[in-house]
């Protein structure tokens, strides 16, 4: 704050700057909100240049009635929940491990593991898919979820932090009598909160945005994520493209994380800010 | 150890009757059934509707239509089971123009065999229009694949602007740039062409065959892409956006339009004439505030045999997989044959937009009425005589890739028109080089 009471016109600079790229981030789902109420089929040098000639809901209602979104809605929460309440799991037990136990071959082991994070998921699609015929998993939530219950980058993140949480507090933790769980309990996984906010944030939102994997894996409508309804609406090569619609189903997928963004805003940023990520 | 293995034992036997139980439950033959949409509106629901009233005819049949995204991502979800060798789908709607790569790696079965074991076979052939089966038979005429949701690209125009100003609306090219100078203003295009963007490949075929050459014939190992016909017809796209100084027509944008866009452009009167697929012509009739005119794509000049007329079709077509059990194979045809009957094919066509693909369909409701009260779908369809074979051939991908950057560097103006003929030869070298292994 001191640098900015030295020079108000830097700070005004910076206000500016910030205001501008704000602007430029928001204008894609400026665009999506406006074009969404627009009248369909009416091209947007038409009436007034931000909404149009008159503001109508009939895009929502034709892209509502184009898949079971309500089934979808759900299909994606269990997909994502069900990813992240199995990882924070693992990533806790592997990344205390890694960051705390001895054996032999860790170091060697940890690298293994980092490789994979050089493999583009696309690679894997067929021997994924295999498995899941083999499990008898294909086209379940199941299937859905189970290829990413482990992540080497949440593996790697939580060893990090763990690194950090100063081992006086465990040993403190051990001459009053607690055991292994309720130190993982009561000191390092509530010490390792932002860390796990970070992850779970990372996580959700690649999850949710996910249509690869739910595409392949799954035929029934009633296991497939959001991705895979939206993918009708923009799939309209016969017609032309449909913008109005395509806004409308677009807002449908991505208004539940907007909306968890704006409710917990200053927890994310603190997350983030507190882990290094950018 | 005893104890675990007694334990493997009773978990096996308990597994085994319940796969048997599982199978006695399955008495019906189940066919997965895969199709992409490339339109809008309650797909899903038709194909329900179809299905209910298939099983209801066949009820030892249980079909499983599944919605798999575009053409080219069903395609991809079919490759991965295919790699996987574990293939599910038993028969699916893929584009006509995948014929070639999924018979060279023998992952389908020819629809001949089925149609052969008709009693109607020679009818059944004969009912659809031989355009739309120029894609489905192979180099010695037996039929891989059968005609379902197809279409073919048109000439749109608005009719009222055409009264007004007195002009006929335009049969052949220079009839077509009369025209389209003639109403263009300043915020209005006289043609929108929409050949900008990766796929211009589509409409380009329409003139390559209007200057008496397509760009591919019988052989799926030959393409005809730096002929003087071919040269022709980039010359007089790129030359609609091309200013008057410069030798062009300025009818419209350098560079075409885009083809999501230019629908609505017409619609909205920004442009008198458009080329685009019969796919949008429900759509367009619905939006637009002014008479709608249809007309066949104008004739070039065509050489000495040809009418001049010339227009690919486009769309998908029934495939059956090889890996599919032999008894599924014959439920899976019944299905095929179900969908590609008159009855359905008219029902499908009018409400999807689709050109109905047997002649019979249009002498049934609803299309039967619905022709009465717009009579813009039976130009779309009579334009199918003159329809030529859309681009297939071996590596078809890779060669449609060529054609595509090839055709874009010239009509967008990176490459000037005195090149062009340059250009067409570096690609045609290309192409070759890939189909030298197939002649």
């Amino acid at each position: 704050m001191l640098t900015y009471r030295k020079s108000t016109f830097a700070s005004h600079l910076t206000t500016a700057l910030t205001i501008v790229l704000a602007l430029i981030w928001l204008m894609p789902l400026i665009f999506s909100i406006l074009m969404s109420f627009r009248p369909p089929a009416e091209p947007v040098n038409q009436g007034n240049i931000f909404i149009g000639s008159e503001i109508t809901l009939e895009n929502y209602a034709d892209a509502w009635a184009v898949a079971p979104w309500a089934g979808h809605y759900l299909n994606s929460i269990i997909f994502v929940l069900g990813t992240l309440a199995v990882q924070v799991f693992t990533i806790t037990m592997a990344g205390y491990a890694f960051a705390r136990m001895k054996f032999f071959g860790r170091d060697m082991l940890l690298i293994l593991m980092l490789l994979q994070l050089m493999i583009p998921t696309g690679v894997l699609v067929v021997q994924n898919f295999a498995t899941m015929r083999n499990l008898n998993l294909f086209d379940t939530h199941w299937a859905l979820m189970m290829p990413y219950w482990g992540s080497a980058f949440g593996v790697l993140l939580m060893r990090q932090t763990f690194r950090g949480i100063p081992l006086e507090l465990e040993e403190a933790a051990r001459i009053d009598g607690a055991n292994w769980l309720q130190i993982m309990r009561y000191v390092v996984v509530p010490l390792s909160i932002p860390a796990y906010v970070s992850f779970a944030i990372i996580s959700i939102s690649s999850h949710w945005n996910e249509y690869l994997w739910p595409a392949i894996v799954t035929r029934a409508e009633e296991v497939r994520p959001l991705t895979v309804g939206l993918n009708r609406l923009y799939q309209t090569s016969e017609v032309g493209a449909l913008y109005g619609q395509l806004m409308a189903g677009t807002l449908f997928v991505i208004a539940p994380l907007m909306i968890l963004f704006i409710l917990f805003q200053r927890r994310f940023i603190e997350s983030f800010i507190n882990t290094g990520l950018k | 150890m005893i104890r675990h293995k007694q334990t493997l034992g009773a978990t096996l036997v308990a597994l085994l009757m319940l796969v048997a139980v599982s199978v006695m439950a399955q008495d019906k033959i189940v066919v997965d059934f895969y199709y992409p949409t490339a339109v809008d509106g309650p797909i899903d629901e038709i194909i329900a509707k179809y299905e209910a009233d298939f099983e209801a005819m066949h009820p030892e049949i249980d079909v499983v239509p599944a919605y798999t995204g575009s053409y080219t991502q069903t395609r991809d979800t079919i490759r991965t089971e295919i790699a996987a060798e574990d293939v599910i789908v038993d028969v699916a709607v893929m584009l006509a123009t995948d014929l070639t790569s999924f018979v060279e790696d023998e992952s389908i079965v020819p629809a001949q065999q089925f149609i052969d074991a008709m009693d109607t076979a020679d009818a059944f052939t004969a009912g659809f229009f031989p355009a739309f089966l120029a894609n489905s038979a192979d180099e010695d005429g037996m039929i891989w694949s059968v005609p379902f949701q197809r279409s073919t690209p048109i000439l749109y125009y608005n009719a009222d602007l055409f009264a007004e100003a007195g002009i006929a609306v335009p049969t052949n090219n220079e009839e077509l740039i009369a025209a389209a100078q003639a109403l263009q203003t300043e915020d209005r295009a006289g043609l929108l062409l929409p050949v900008a963007g990766t796929f211009p490949t589509w409409l380009y075929q329409s003139f390559a065959a209007a200057y008496g050459q397509p760009i591919v014939e019988a052989s799926p190992a030959e393409v005809f892409f730096n002929t003087p016909e071919s040269l022709a017809a980039v010359e007089f796209i790129t030359k609609l956006g091309m200013a008057e100084a410069d030798g062009g027509f300025a009818v419209g944008p350098m560079g075409g339009s885009a083809w999501g866009d230019t629908p609505t452009a017409f619609t909205s009167g920004q442009a008198a004439m458009i080329y685009h697929t019969t796919g949008s012509l429900t759509s367009i009739l619905n939006n637009a505030t002014f008479e709608v005119g249809v007309a066949f794509l104008p004739s070039g000049p065509a050489g000495e045999t040809g009418t001049g007329y010339g227009a690919p079709t486009g769309g998908g077509n029934l495939y059956i997989f090889a890996a599919a059990a032999p008894e599924v194979q014959e439920a899976a045809w019944l299905w095929v044959e179900y969908l590609a009957s008159d009855t359905v094919q008219s029902d499908w066509g009018a409400n999807t937009g689709y050109i109905a693909a047997t002649v019979g369909a249009w002498d049934v409701e609803p299309l039967k009425t619905l022709v009465t009260e717009k009579p813009q779908y039976l130009v779309a369809r009579d334009q199918l005589e003159f329809a030529v074979k859309e681009f297939d051939s071996y590596r078809s991908i890779d060669v449609q890739g060529i054609i595509n950057t090839a055709l874009s560097s010239i009509i967008s103006g990176n490459v000037p028109l005195s090149e062009a003929q340059a250009t067409l030869d570096a690609a045609q070298v290309q192409i070759d080089s890939l189909l030298a292994e197939y002649k």
